[in-house]
């Protein structure tokens, strides 16, 4: 079979998936749901590896392979069609979001057993997969587009999954809506690529552009920075990041899946995907590299000071895209594509044990709270600090190799970009010392009451409650259920997580410079036509890259180790002595305070304003009023004439007839 | 099969209806509507999409003596909004049969007539026939209000409507006649369609003849700031009118720009192009902006739809064939959601003890899967998320305008983003969220969902195939804006064909190079 | 005879149907004085018809009797259901119709 029918079949099964669970989610029974939707994503990743086999039976020049469907909206020269593109890249990604989905879809099955929406969780979950397999293969912008939104609204549904609690769903609807503009980003920097191109098909468009647009072309740049509006508000990157924080109010597994692994990945394919465009727009290049840099070191040094467990993985994942977008937009695309693969398996891992942790105290995401779990979650344990090391880069997990290969590529592009390697740098140090201190918070020290419970074999908690805002929970809509749901007891959570921990151990070594290319020979058809493809780097820089990375990892635990381990109490006094910038971070440098004052309250001020004001007196008073007063006046002034009286208007026909025959008679003579 | 049959079948049934026993009438007019909608399907297969010009045609002289013809057809700008027509007619009649009504023969008897009427002026090529159709559907909406109506504005709010919309049905008439006149002079009067556009009026009359049409339309749509009529009628009308009145009538409006207006008053179509863009733009954001801020269920959904017509608008003013395909795919469209979730909000108000504030709702969907199921479905489609055909309209509409005038493309895009938050607001507040205090939740019964369910899977479908109204109507909007388009972009060849200011210039001022002695 | 004289006539008649019409307050008056009226018409319509020499005028002239039984018929029923009513019969009380 060809690579497009396989193509299609990847799309198909999550469709088939999301389809038979939602029409037949009252007949089926226990844990059924969960296997159909498991089963519809394994199924999807044997189709992608299947689209790889027979990708890879071609000549690499013939590794391009576009199939269209219908005409999905083709009139009046717009030519939208159902078409996708298969090439390594799209592939690649296939693989990791058919693999790492599987994997989540198999630790849901456990981690939601008891929820009363499991049906309905399964359904969002494979048509978040099924939308996010056609955004990587979309064959053009309205196809890409329409992946784009479906992932976002998926992201919503998933958020506000317990939608009785307030906080979930104002979380959904802020990430929603921040996801919209980011669609609004997309298309208009469509509108302007299609204005010069004509065609929405990708393959064209990437032909056409060297000869419709000159290098910085005015119209090319607004187009690539407007479509990189689109990459940051989905990979919440600054100034688009406030919903994810936020987004954590979903279920454990859509965080690891959504909101780590897969979709908020999607900005840096988006680009990497673009690069044709982007590297006749260097001005749009330096724009997404500056974004990248800055984001990922404002949320590193955020997840310093957050408490909440999730909320620090999310930083952290705010962060890692951060090198992503900063490592694409200067033209590291193999090096950003590895950094996403890696960083999926870790980063899903960590929120997995994190979900195990949370689920073990019952809901409450608090590191305050936590202590001691070491001995109560051997497993989660084990795989949390996998997943850390990976995080944290220490050699030789995954997360090492990533995270150097790009800052190696930005360092030795030189000049103001050695500014973006420094700052790299310093991110990779702050990001061992805040993983570190989740890890020693919650799992060293004296063990907590619920760890002691649960060493003894506690099953459930009784009374739930939302740790947002300390309201008691709903447990109609299920969350967090009572019962404990962790790694320990739960096979299929446990099986999902040596996976991914295994990942997290060696993916790294499949891309070592010097002994094996795995990634940038595979992703070559897609990338070679680039003029930053086959560049090598000096191999000074690299050593001194690489042993400076294993240093600061080290570093990074050793501090964080003296302070949260070895000395209990060095935090206070660190937070007492920079009193200021510990109130700048831990309120995340005001960004909410600061969208909440320019955009969300004067809109609400207008709102009431229009309400109150303007359509009672303007629209109701002086248009409505004014007309209806006109018509008024005029028919009081003709009801004066019927005044009822019988004899007078036998009189007024009289002496209209006679006026007229009169007339008639005048004229006549 | 002639189109009269289509167009006079409701109000046949509705006449044996009047003479049949009470309790047989709605089933009598629902058979009647239902007859009409597989009429209006047989239509859109038997149409083709390759023929140019009107298909179906039927043509008759009525009133010889002023020129005007019984002339109906159908082409790509009405085939769709005529199924849409049957469809919701249908719908908003079936919906109806799902309670008892006072006087119900004389009821349905006016129900049948609007959709007849509607009918009518979707399919009419003459401009009187037009005027006397579009007159002729508003008449049963008067008394439907007026008599069957709720709130205690009733009376009120019907003499609003009555009012304001006849004001602007007069400008209508006025323009018509006006048009006719000068188009075909003393001895020649003509009303019909395809002859007026060949022969073009002067700018001068074009451009009061464009303003009173304009005022007409945009009053029917309704457009801010002539909307004044909307928050009260909506609220007096029982829902199943309000479904068929907001979801199609306010389409005759919009049809008409691009059936009349455009072909017929090119010239003053790209005069007044900026006007109606911004009058379009604050539609859109007026409307949005109200919309989130209104808890009344019936006004969150008019105020959108007061943004969703100023987007149509929009298209239709970019005047150019992205534009105008985006706007009638919208119609169709707006028309769909609008309709299902009138259907939507009469169910809600059942479940919150009879109150149709959204602060009364909340935490229904616990209870009502599949509403809140097939409720979102029709909310994301309302907000115009890609993959709906409501983004593939939104698509086209801003690319239009985005290729004629960037700057009010950009603004327009705030709207988009508005849209996402008043749906949602409107979602959340009904279905999530904690229990209401007057909420009794319950399942969608399978008598509702035998209305409301057909409409969403017509909804998914042309989500997933755009292509079928797309491909229809291409040939017929653009020769709708062919003649505007012209107009706006003249052929570039200096010296031939300037603007008018040009030709009026003074005659001894020649170009520099001209003045030059030849050697 | 010259056709004036029918026509001198025939306006004395309508003049004075028209004075009563508008003179008096009682309905049954009214309504002679209208029959007195189209008679008046009847009578101008048969002498033209006679000066012609065609009987369209004639014919006219039955269809105005037609037309005036029906509307004695309506209106003296109209006058009937007045008296049943108890209501004045007097056409200055009756204005319900004033706006």
């Amino acid at each position: 079979m060809s690579p497009t029918t396989w193509g299609w079949l990847v799309l198909v099964f999550p469709l088939l998936g999301l389809i038979v669970i939602s029409l037949s989610w009252r007949r089926l029974p226990g844990r059924t749901a969960g296997y159909i939707g498991t089963s519809a994503i394994w199924l999807a990743f044997a189709s992608a590896v299947g689209a790889l086999v027979s990708l890879q039976g071609r000549v690499p020049a013939d590794r391009q392979v576009t199939s269209t469907a219908f005409n999905y909206a083709n009139s009046v020269g717009v030519d939208i069609k159902l078409t996708i593109l298969i090439d390594p890249l799209a592939i690649w990604m296939m693989l990791i979001v058919t693999g790492v989905s599987g994997l989540i879809h198999l630790y849901s099955i456990s981690y939601l057993g008891s929820d009363r929406g499991y049906a309905r969780f399964f359904a969002y979950l494979n048509y978040f997969v099924f939308s996010m397999l056609l955004l990587v293969e979309a064959g053009n912008f309205a196809i890409l587009i329409v992946g784009w939104a479906g992932v976002g609204a998926a992201s919503y549904l998933l958020i506000s999954f317990w939608y009785r609690r307030g906080t979930a769903t104002e979380a959904g609807i802020k990430a929603f809506v921040i996801n919209v503009i980011g669609d609004v980003g997309l298309v208009l920097g469509t509108y302007f690529i299609f204005k010069h191109t004509g065609t929405l098909d990708f393959l064209k468009t990437f032909d056409k552009a060297p000869d419709v647009f000159s290098s910085n072309e005015g119209d090319l740049v607004a187009g690539c920075v407007l479509l990189l509006v689109g990459a940051f508000a989905k990979s919440a990157q600054i100034p688009l990041h406030t919903w994810l924080p936020d987004a954590m109010e979903g279920p454990t597994p859509v965080s690891a899946l959504i909101h780590a692994a897969t979709m908020v990945t999607a900005g840096v394919y988006l680009i990497a995907r673009m690069w044709p465009l982007f590297e006749l727009a260097p001005s749009a290049e330096d724009v997404g590299a500056i974004f990248g840099c800055a984001t990922l070191i404002m949320a590193a040094t955020i997840a310093l000071t957050q408490t909440d467990v999730k909320r620090v993985i999310a930083y952290s994942t705010m962060s890692q895209i951060g090198y992503m977008i900063m490592g694409v937009s200067v033209g590291a695309y193999s090096a950003g594509m590895f950094h996403l693969f890696t960083h999926a398996f870790f980063k899903a891992l960590l929120f997995m044990a994190a979900g195990s942790l949370i689920s073990a105290m019952a809901g409450e995401q608090s590191l305050d709270r936590m202590s001691g779990w070491r001995r109560a979650l051997p497993f989660t344990f084990l795989s949390f600090m996998t997943g850390g090391l990976a995080l944290s880069a220490v050699p030789p997990f995954s997360g090492f190799f990533s995270k150097d290969e790009i800052l190696l590529f930005v360092g030795n592009l030189g000049g103001w970009h050695w500014a973006l390697y420094v700052i790299g740098y310093i991110g990779a140090l702050l990001t061992a010392i805040y993983t570190f201190r989740m890890i020693f918070r919650a799992f060293f020290g004296q063990p907590c009451e619920e760890a002691k419970e649960l060493e003894q074999g506690h099953l459930a908690h009784a009374e739930p409650f939302n740790p947002q805002t300390g309201e008691k929970e709903d447990t109609d809509v299920g969350f967090p259920g009572p019962e404990h749901h962790i790694a320990e007891r739960e096979r299929p959570m446990r099986v999902a997580m040596y996976a991914l921990a295994v990942g997290c151990v060696v993916d790294g070594l499949i891309q070592i410079p010097h002994v094996d290319n795995v990634v940038s020979n595979f992703l070559q058809p897609s990338f070679e036509a680039s003029r930053y493809f086959g560049e090598t780097e000096p191999d000074g820089l690299l050593i001194f890259g690489l042993a400076l990375s294993s240093v600061l990892s080290i570093v990074g635990i050793a501090v964080a180790y003296r302070i949260w381990v070895q000395r209990p109490g060095t935090a206070a006094r660190i937070r007492e002595r920079f009193a200021l910038p510990y109130r700048v971070l831990v309120n995340k440098y005001y960004w909410d305070e600061a969208y909440d004052a320019v955009i969300v309250r004067p809109l609400a001020a207008a709102g009431q304003f229009a309400q109150q004001t303007f359509e009672r007196v303007v629209v109701d008073g002086l248009l409505v009023g004014g007309t209806t007063s006109v018509v008024r006046a005029g028919s009081a002034t003709v009801r004066g004439l019927q005044n009822g009286f019988l004899r007078y208007y036998a009189a007024l026909l009289l002496v209209g007839v006679a006026g007229v025959s009169l007339y008639f008679l005048l004229s006549s003579s | 099969m002639p189109l009269s049959i289509l167009i006079w079948c409701p109000l046949a049934f509705a006449v044996v209806g009047a003479f049949a026993s009470p309790r047989l009438t709605p089933r009598i007019v629902l058979g009647g509507s239902l007859i009409t909608l597989g009429l209006a399907v047989y239509y859109l297969f038997a149409f083709d999409p390759h023929a140019t010009g009107l298909q179906f045609l039927t043509d008759e002289t009525w009133i010889s003596v002023l020129g005007i013809h019984y002339k109906l057809g159908l082409d790509g700008l009405n085939l769709f909004l005529v199924a849409l027509a049957a469809l919701l007619s249908a719908a908003g009649i079936g919906a109806a049969n799902l309670r008892e009504w006072d006087r119900p023969r004389l009821f349905y008897f006016q129900f049948a007539l609007a959709e007849s009427a509607v009918l009518g002026a979707f399919c009419a090529q003459d401009l009187a026939l037009f005027v006397v159709f579009f007159d002729l559907m508003l008449i049963p909406f008067y008394f439907l209000i007026g008599a069957w109506g709720g709130g205690p504005d009733r009376v009120r709010a019907t003499m609003k409507l009555v009012i304001y919309t006849l004001v602007g049905s007069l400008f209508m008439l006025a323009a018509a006649i006006a048009t006719g006149v000068l188009a075909g002079g003393q001895d020649h009067i003509t009303f019909v369609l395809s002859e007026l556009q060949k022969v073009p009026l002067s700018r001068g009359s074009q451009e009061w003849i464009f303003l009173f049409f304009a005022a007409a339309f945009l009053v029917k749509m309704p457009a801010f700031p002539l909307h004044g009529w909307m928050p009260d009628g909506y609220r007096a009308m029982p829902l199943p009118v309000l479904a068929v009145f907001s979801a199609v009538l306010s389409k005759v409006g919009a049809y008409g720009f691009l059936r009349i207006v455009l072909p017929l008053y090119p010239d003053a179509a790209v005069h007044f192009q900026t006007l109606l863009l911004l009058i379009a733009l604050a539609s859109i954001l007026y409307g949005s902006i109200m919309a989130f801020t209104v808890t009344d269920a019936r006004l969150v959904v008019g105020y959108s739809s007061v943004a969703q017509l100023g987007f149509i608008t929009l298209g239709i003013f970019a005047l150019n064939p992205q534009g105008a395909q985006g706007a009638l795919l919208q119609m169709v469209n707006h028309g769909l959601v609008t309709a299902a979730l009138f259907f939507i909000i009469a169910l809600l108000a059942r479940r919150a003890g009879g109150s149709e504030d959204i602060r009364d709702m909340g935490g229904i969907a616990f209870r009502a899967p599949v509403l809140a199921a097939l409720f979102l479905i029709v909310a994301l489609a309302t907000l115009a998320m890609p993959g709906s055909a409501n983004f593939v309209g939104e698509f086209y509409i801003l690319l239009g305008v985005f290729n004629s005038k960037v700057a009010i493309a950009v603004i327009a895009f705030a709207g988009v983003v508005l849209a996402s938050v008043y749906v949602l607001r409107a979602f959340i507040r009904t279905m999530h969220g904690r229990v209401g205090p007057k909420v009794e939740s319950f399942d969608i019964s399978l008598r509702d969902g035998l209305v409301l369910v057909p409409l969403v899977l017509v909804i998914l479908a042309l989500a997933v195939y755009p292509q079928l109204p797309l491909g229809r109507s291409e040939t017929a909007t653009k020769s709708s804006v062919r003649t505007a388009q012209a107009v706006a972009n003249p052929p570039q060849r200096p010296g031939l064909v300037g603007p008018p200011t040009q030709q009026n210039a003074p005659q001894g001022t020649l170009p520099p190079q001209e003045q030059a002695p030849a050697p | 005879m010259n056709v004036g004289w029918y026509l001198a006539v025939s306006a004395l008649i309508f003049s004075a149907g028209a004075a009563g019409v508008l003179v008096r307050r009682n309905p049954l008056v009214i309504l002679l004085c209208l029959e007195l009226m189209l008679n008046a018409g009847n009578l101008a319509l048969v002498a033209f018809s006679r000066m012609h020499g065609n009987a369209d005028g004639q014919v006219f002239a039955l269809i105005v009797m037609v037309v005036a039984a029906c509307e004695v018929t309506i209106g003296l029923g109209l006058i009937v259901a007045l008296y049943r009513r108890r209501l004045p019969i007097d056409v200055d009380e009756l204005r319900e119709l004033r706006g």
